[in-house]
């Protein structure tokens, strides 16, 4: 086993500004001084994850849905075999981490629909609980993920934040991308700039 | 007394969605006049509130700076440009009608514009300005 590429670009840089845009939308959510800034963020959080799908489809191969996303069977033996401290060490994405990641693309995507929907006064007070609940929903999950990333990092020991930022784990030489695609993470760049402009005007 | 409020509001809210401004208004005058005995709301010690300027806030100075001169107004977000509806009840007969909302909206705006949590007496004062307002 040696250290090789696995994460690309496009999917750390994403994953970073899903994190910015999360945390800067939670500090701005009580606060009209900073309305535009929390609709900004939101709007990240929306670039982001709606780059993020057809990047399942086209991106690198650990960045794939094919790849990583698994049947709730697959949770459960890898769960267990962390309960056992003898957790089943996976090249790309676990599959307790691939849940996370599905379903904080998808809270991420409805949380910022439903917030774009009130500032357009759409919906009213239904999207207006909407919006707080997913919100909160989501906050829970990324705790959960944070919880399962330490857990995940210390009985495998390898550090998974720092493979979230330079893009490599432990593998064999074969197992690696061939390219960071760092051109993509320029469109995803360009995306979630526009997406900002757009629904913050 | 304060939890007892709290409570009731909740249970209201739960219970049911839509309430009168005169019940609401009665909570925070409960909460009140336990901690002032006498207490008695007074739209008029509402609307000094709701012109008062506290300049914490470059952005919104006061209530106004947003929800304009006159609640019976639609306002304009000060920042975001977006509108505001009426706060006055005879102009937008859904203000003061769900008492979760209602306490929501004191605890950001007071949190924000008055620089902290507004009192229970200050609330009921301002229910009662709304409610009152033609």
């Amino acid at each position: 086993m040696q250290k090789i590429l696995v994460w690309d670009w496009p999917v750390r840089l994403g994953h970073w500004l899903m994190v910015g845009g999360f945390c800067l939308a939670w500090l701005t959510a009580e606060s009209e001084t900073f309305r535009l800034v929390h609709v900004i963020s939101g709007a990240i959080v929306l670039g982001v994850a709606t780059f993020r799908l057809p990047w399942g489809f086209i991106g690198s191969r650990y960045a794939r849905f094919a790849e990583f996303v698994r049947g709730p069977t697959a949770v459960k033996d890898y769960l267990s075999s962390i309960l056992k401290l003898e957790p089943a060490h996976h090249v790309g994405h676990n599959p307790a981490g691939s849940w996370a990641i599905v379903i904080l693309l998808g809270l991420g995507i409805l949380t910022s629909l439903a917030g774009w929907a009130m500032y357009n006064d759409i919906g009213g007070d239904l999207f207006e609980e909407l919006h707080e609940g997913l919100a909160t929903s989501m906050l829970i999950v990324v705790l959960i993920h944070l919880a399962g990333v330490f857990s995940g990092s210390l009985l495998h020991g390898e550090n998974l934040v720092r493979a979230m930022l330079t893009g490599f784990k432990k593998g064999l030489p074969e197992e690696a991308i061939a390219s960071a695609r760092p051109i993509a993470a320029i469109l995803l760049l360009a995306w979630v700039a526009a997406a900002g402009w757009f629904i913050a005007n | 007394m304060k939890t007892l409020a709290t409570l009731s509001l909740m249970l209201i809210s739960i219970a049911a969605h839509a309430e009168t401004p005169q019940q609401i208004r009665q909570i925070y005058a409960t909460e009140a006049a336990a901690q002032q005995t006498g207490f008695s709301p007074s739209a008029k010690r509402g609307e000094t509130l709701f012109r008062q300027r506290f300049a914490l806030n470059d952005k919104m100075p006061a209530c106004t700076s947003c929800h304009t001169d006159s609640p019976l107004n639609a306002g304009q977000h000060s920042v975001t440009g977006k509108s505001v509806k009426a706060l006055a009840v005879a102009a937008n007969a859904e203000r003061f009608a769900d008492p979760a909302k209602v306490e929501k909206w004191f605890g950001r705006n007071c949190k924000e514009v008055v620089g902290r949590a507004c009192t229970p007496a200050e609330k009921a004062d301002f229910v009662a300005y709304m409610s009152e307002v033609r």
